[in-house]
């Protein structure tokens, strides 16, 4: 027996999740999307941290009303197990010998105290496919290093890259090692899944997800490491680009702020924006950013009168890149987003109803659907429990009795 | 893992790092590049050493081998049919419709290789009201939600200095491409994959993107922390040689690791030992009914400000390890560069370029054992310009002077 199937080209995959906060479910939250059946193994005394972190249901707090628990859980299947407790464990086991794809994020050493880690599991599934996902991997003299995807933006170098030459990093938006991360740890676990299948070789993934971040910060890395100069934060100064910034524009009713992203790529989309701002349409890049705080005082006069959307309407029309700064209001509104469909609508048993993200790519043939929202605490325990394991009432009052459930 | 598989790379600085992840896997990658070069040869930074060859192209073609094709002409075009015939994967970033009008879009292609994967990698998507929108770094990152959150709250806000949006969007390229290969074992056909970069970048909000539609306030920047309803909260703290990343707060998430901090404040004498009675995992509730004393928190803050103020962010990434503290250092790319965990773990590989150089590069992004052995790494470096033409085109059963007739003719 076992839970109903999904639909899509992961049908029939099972993932035990126990991973958390955001790397790692972003993971599972992909593979439900596309039919695979997700169990997200929570702690039942442990909070996972994306249920007491925002955006939260009518902007209250608490465990059932996250929308980032929401949004990186939709379609999985939910079960507690408290993994200190023995009984707990051999749930476990079972539920990895059922699975195909494990998927965990504990400190380094934690799972293999309990005879959980890979080398254990591997023992009673040859096959087995396990990602681990820390924030700076299996070993080394940090691998200790506690931390959330915050801690993790500040080992990335990312913390570091984003802010004003003269002042302290302001950094990025939250938990940086938890954006990219996801991406490299889902393509090979895909890439692992289709190994196996086609040899019968069990494979286990060691991220470290400060490394993944490195990928997308390749370029200064390659530079600093062969006698190039280390890249440092420049505000949103662009070597190749000019002008290049984010400029005031006229707020909106109700807002105290708003702002214009525009990029300024070659000579010819110089020469179409310099009449607006009455500047000198024949300057060359080097005599741009020569004169770039000159210019930049012209084009922020010209944005600083009008509406971001009639600057990014006007520039975009003449072939410029531009785009307002959006807020979450207007990504609720933005047609393109609707066009995609992007954000669902989901009937919620406690909240009637909540939005989570669509997956983030549209695939022509098996477009995915989530099929469910996020699991509450345990929902899904006693489901689990006798249709993948064939407990019995009484082998299920045992295990809440000895701990293992709560 | 991915040795099977054949995949020809049309995406220029917008994408280029999909095929790379797939390359690191196994696969076989081939770049394709106009014969004058891809724009993303232009893009900086460029080696000290060799300032025509850019480091950003060099970061990301790594693993892959490399053709030149002319798809302005029939015959490069033609040309371009016969690499498909042996590809499973497709990914291109043209501009909109530019694909279709060399008569390789989707529709034609699937008709002519149902068999193919076609990744298409756009900045807002192949279809709807902003597809043709010149796309950027900055205004991606702006439509996606990310730019607005980010910044000091007396400036304007900012991007992080090595731009981040056309990365995220090639990760989700190279996932959703693999998804289409699981898909296809199934239905035996490809089909296309439809990347936008803007909702790529709006992953990197923490699912605040969503925050207007589930009734919740609208997040606002603040730099080196967070701001909820106006009140800041700074997540960074000045040390002897720089900042750490220093989140400190009571609660069920992290009130044990500002126990342990209180631990050190107390073992170093900077704190009083009557505070080891203190739990900050119940100390907000008990705050909340008047049983704890709302100023203690936000005076062990300053006390743990002042302690790491004199320390530099080496030693307190040690006491951070001994302590159990949620504190890292906030690393410069300088620093990054001289890790020991990315030296222990051998994350950077050296890579002998086809002109002798031998260059340091990043390594893969994962350390992977398949069946209890590493998997192979590939010391591939990038490709020069059409270097593997006389490879890849007699691999496809051309003859030489079939080849040097299409050079000299600016086809390849």
């Amino acid at each position: 027996m076992t839970l109903p199937a999904g639909s899509g080209p992961l049908a029939g995959v099972k993932v035990l999740d126990l991973s958390w906060i955001v790397a790692g479910p972003t993971v599972g939250r992909a593979m439900a999307d596309y039919g695979a059946t997700v169990i997200r193994v929570e702690s039942p005394s442990r909070v996972d941290t994306a249920r007491v972190v925002g955006p939260f249901h009518g902007d209250e707090a608490g465990v059932e009303n996250s929308g980032l628990y929401g949004n990186v859980n939709a379609g999985k299947w939910g079960l507690t197990l408290d993994l200190r407790v023995p009984e707990a464990q051999n749930i476990f086991r079972r539920l990895a010998v059922w699975a195909d794809i494990v998927c965990e994020s504990f400190t380094a050493g934690v799972l293999a105290r309990w005879q959980l880690d890979d080398q254990h599991l591997r023992a009673l599934k040859p096959d087995l496919i396990m990602l681990s996902s820390t924030l700076l991997g299996q070993d080394g003299p940090y691998n200790q290093v506690s931390g959330f995807g915050s801690q993790g933006a500040g080992m990335a170098g990312i913390q570091d890259l984003a802010g004003w030459p003269d002042r302290a990093p302001a950094g990025p938006f939250g938990p940086y090692t938890d954006y990219p991360a996801p991406r490299f740890a889902l393509t090979a676990l895909l890439a692992a899944l289709d190994h196996r299948n086609r040899t019968g070789q069990g494979v286990f993934i060691d991220q470290a997800q400060a490394e993944g971040t490195l990928q997308l910060l390749a370029p200064a890395l390659i530079d600093v490491k062969n006698g190039g100069p280390a890249l440092e934060r420049r505000g949103n100064d662009d070597p190749q680009m000019s002008p290049h910034g984010v400029y005031p524009c006229a707020p909106p009713q109700g807002r105290a702020e708003s702002w214009v992203a525009i990029a300024v790529a070659s000579d010819d989309q110089w020469t179409r924006l310099a009449p607006l701002i009455r500047a000198d349409g024949t300057l060359s890049l080097d005599e741009r950013r020569q004169r770039q705080q000159e210019i930049d005082e012209q084009l922020a006069a010209w944005t600083s009168r009008r509406d971001a959307r009639e600057v990014e309407t006007v520039l975009q029309t003449l072939g410029i890149s531009a785009h307002r700064l959006a807020t979450t209001e207007d990504a609720a509104n933005d047609p393109q987003l609707a066009h995609r469909n992007h954000f669902r609508r989901l009937p919620h048993a406690l909240h009637g109803e909540t939005v989570v993200e669509a997956s983030r790519y549209i695939l022509s043939d098996t477009p995915a659907n989530p099929a469910r929202p996020a699991p509450q605490y345990g929902e899904h325990n006693e489901q689990i429990l006798k249709d993948v394991l064939s407990l019995t009432d009484t082998e299920i009052e045992n295990l809440a009795a000895s701990g293992a459930l709560s | 893992m991915l040795s099977p598989y054949r995949v020809i790379d049309l995406t220029d600085e917008r994408g280029v790092l999909a095929g790379q992840m797939l390359a690191d896997l196994g696969a076989d990658v081939i770049q394709v590049e106009p014969p004058g070069g891809s724009s993303g040869r232009a893009v900086a930074p460029f080696f000290a050493d060799c300032p025509d060859d850019s480091i950003y192209w060099a970061a990301y073609t790594r693993g892959k081998r490399g053709v030149t094709c002319n798809l302005e002409d029939q015959r490069g075009r033609d040309l371009f049919l016969r690499l498909l015939e042996s590809a499973d994967f497709l990914f291109e970033s043209a501009d909109i419709g530019r694909m279709a009008e060399f008569g390789l879009g989707y529709e034609a292609l699937h008709e002519r290789f149902p068999y193919l994967i076609y990744t298409s990698i756009s900045a807002f998507g192949q279809t709807g009201p902003k597809a043709h929108y010149v796309g950027s770094d900055l205004a991606i990152w702006a439509a996606g939600t990310p730019l607005l959150m980010t910044g000091d709250d007396d400036r304007p806000p900012v991007r992080v200095s090595q731009p981040q949006s056309w990365g995220h969007a090639a990760g989700d390229a190279a996932g959703g491409a693999m998804l289409a290969l699981h898909a296809r074992h199934e239905s035996g056909r490809g089909q296309h994959v439809d990347i936008s970069a803007q909702v790529s970048a709006a992953q990197a909000t923490l699912a605040q993107v969503l925050a207007h539609q589930l009734g919740a306030v609208e997040p606002e920047r603040y730099g080196g922390g967070i701001k909820i309803r106006g009140q800041a909260i700074r997540g960074t703290a000045d040390v002897a040689d720089g900042y750490i990343v220093l989140l400190m707060g009571p609660g069920p998430a992290v009130g044990h690791f500002a126990n342990h901090a209180v631990k050190w404040l107390v073992d170093i004498g900077a704190a009083e030992p009557e505070l080891l009675d203190e739990n900050f995992v119940t100390y907000a509730d008990r705050v909340a009914t008047g049983q704890a004393d709302p100023a203690l928190f936000p005076r062990i803050q300053e006390i743990m400000r002042e302690a790491v103020a004199a320390r530099t962010k080496q030693e307190m990434l040690e006491i951070s390890i001994e302590y159990d503290l949620l504190l890292v250092p906030v690393l410069t790319v300088a620093d990054i560069a001289d890790s020991p965990q990315l030296e222990h773990r051998g994350f950077w590989q050296e890579i002998e370029h086809e002109d002798g150089r031998r260059v340091v590069y990043p390594g893969p992004p994962l350390n992977i054992m398949v069946d209890g052995d590493p998997l192979g790494i590939s010391r591939r470096p990038p490709p020069e310009l059409g270097q593997h033409n006389a490879e890849i085109y007699s691999e496809l059963g051309m003859s030489a002077a079939e080849i040097e007739e299409l050079r000299s003719e600016g086809v390849i």
